[in-house]
């Protein structure tokens, strides 16, 4: 099994690589990298946090629009083009299939991500403002790209593209606005109320487990045990959602 | 179609979009000429509250208040635009500081902008105040503050007071110290300031601190034992009907535990006739 997956998470990345909107999202990225420069010289007081938020928040940007715009179009294009068929004609499981497009787009991000990180820490280490912890950031940021990749993989088994769009964005969205459900429910009464904005909580992909790029910046302390725990939930949380999309691709009739 | 004639439709579409981009350059410009009313309110200003604008970031909220800061910077440095300052305190205290309140630079710019600029004192101590709620570890702060009760205010009290909470944070700069003690100087309480700057003087890690503080030091003294003097001249001739013949009665009479010296180690002069003290020598600093 994991030589098949190879071999498709292979053929994907090649697939991947020579997409343009990965190349163009890539010059945006390494050019708003680079704006940051010129837009810390507007300001009154320390550059290097200017720089480093450009920095961080342009990778995140990116890095998700890539995992989202990509990954959305992983099966539904295949399917659309016939040529699952001729794949899956071959000895292959269908959830070998979605393993191995998931694989394959994180070999992409994975390329994405150092591009855009290397560029980053040139610029830092040119200023003399490197610092190693922003590489921890970045890794959460990378984790977190894991996850909605598995996110848009799932909506890509279920739906359009566009519709597969909307629906990992909003998932990306909620992901970050989950803390406003503890807000929501210290003004609810109803105890049934409650219990669904905890079950909400749980259930829904929280994507703030990944998002320390403050900390880091201000140089706050990041608590213990941050990084494996953001891995052990990406883990979990991303079989859970692969799971469901193999089980979903499995049923799915190819016609 | 001949060959020149293809050449020529081939260049159509690049000379055409040349064109149109000039002229919506042009447009552009246009577009600006009138628009540009510098009495009128920028449409930033009407930003909501930063905790909504936070829901609003998904994750991206210390580039939003990066952005907004830079923004601020260019707009309040703007001297053309005279209705400015009316949503100074939207944009510093609940917008930046809700987006990110680890962000030091805002406070400090706001603040300035907010007392030097702006005439406004008394907001700039509640952006200062709201920045060391959120940031304890900061004295840069409470220095602030303290430095606009002193400097705009003239509340030299106050002044002290933020000082005190400088104070108390680890790796506070030690002319925090300097500054706290020449506040209750400023505001009369002589003893107070005498204290603290004998205290500076006994830790004084270079030869500048401490002839400064020898200097102020020496003046304080000078002033504490005259006013305790003639604090207890006063108290003898109203209990005795008379002056005292020397200033030795003082202490005889208890109304001081011993009669000080001088800060050269020599009696202070007292004029038995016109009951007066005073110091024989003359004083460091100008004041």
């Amino acid at each position: 099994m994991p030589a098949r997956v190879f071999a498709i998470a292979l053929n994907t990345f090649r697939e991947a690589i020579r997409n343009r909107v990965l190349y163009l999202l890539l010059v945006f990225a390494v050019a708003m990298i680079s704006f940051a420069q010129i837009l810390s010289l507007l300001t009154v007081g320390s550059e290097d946090k200017i720089i480093k938020d450009f920095g961080l928040a342009s990778i995140d940007l990116f890095g998700v629009l890539t995992s989202v715009f990509i990954g959305i179009g992983l099966v539904s294009k295949e399917i659309e083009r016939r040529t699952v068929y001729t794949l899956l004609a071959k000895p292959i499981h269908r959830y070998e299939f979605v393993l191995g497009k998931y694989a394959g787009l994180v070999l992409t991000l994975l390329v994405n991500t150092a591009v855009m990180t290397l560029w980053f820490l040139i610029i830092l280490a040119v200023k003399g403002m490197f610092d190693p912890r922003l590489l921890l950031a970045v890794l959460l940021l990378f984790f977190q790209f894991l996850l909605i990749t598995a996110l848009a993989v799932l909506f890509s088994c279920l739906s359009s593209p566009i519709l597969a769009s909307v629906f990992t964005l909003c998932l990306y969205a909620i992901g970050h606005l989950l803390w406003s459900l503890d807000l929501l429910q210290a003004k609810l009464k109803g105890g049934a109320a409650r219990a669904l904005c905890d079950v909400l909580y749980y259930l829904l992909p929280n994507l703030a487990n990944f998002d320390i790029k403050g900390q880091v910046v201000h140089g706050l302390p990041v608590a213990a045990g941050t990084l494996g725990l953001a891995a052990a939930y990406l883990v979990l949380y991303g079989a859970a959602v692969l799971s469901v999309a193999c089980a979903v691709f499995q049923r799915k009739e190819l016609q | 179609m001949r060959p020149e004639a293809k050449h020529q439709a081939r260049r159509m579409p690049a000379l055409l979009a040349l064109v149109a981009l000039g002229a919506a350059i042009l447009v552009q410009g246009l577009i600006e000429a009138r628009a540009h009313d510098r009495s009128a309110v920028h449409p930033l200003l009407y930003l909501p509250s930063g905790k909504y604008l936070k829901v609003a970031a998904l994750g991206f909220d210390d580039i939003l208040a990066d952005l907004i800061y830079l923004w601020s910077i260019q707009y309040y440095g703007d001297y053309a635009i005279q209705e400015r300052y009316d949503y100074l305190e939207k944009i510093y205290t609940e917008v930046i500081a809700e987006l990110d309140p680890r962000y030091i630079d805002p406070y400090l710019i706001g603040s300035l902008i907010m007392s030097a600029e702006a005439r406004k004192p008394e907001m700039a101590l509640r952006l200062l105040d709201k920045g060391f709620e959120k940031n304890p570890d900061q004295w840069i702060l409470p220095f602030e503050a303290g430095f606009v009760c002193y400097d705009n205010l003239k509340d030299y009290v106050r002044a002290a007071a933020y000082f005190e909470k400088a104070l108390k944070v680890p790796g506070v700069h030690p002319l925090v110290r300097r500054l706290y003690a020449g506040m209750y100087e400023r505001a009369g309480d002589k003893r107070t300031s005498l204290r603290e700057w004998a205290e500076i003087y006994e830790t004084a890690g270079d030869d500048y601190v401490r002839q400064v503080s020898a200097s102020h030091v020496h003046d304080l003294k000078v002033e504490v034992d005259l006013m305790d003097l003639k604090d207890a001249a006063a108290r003898f001739r109203r209990q005795a009907g008379r002056p005292p013949g020397r200033l030795g009665e003082l202490a005889a009479r208890g109304l001081l535990r011993e009669i000080p010296l001088d800060p050269e180690g020599r009696d202070y002069l007292y004029d038995r006739d016109r009951g007066e003290v005073s110091y024989r020598g003359s004083l460091v600093l100008a004041r």
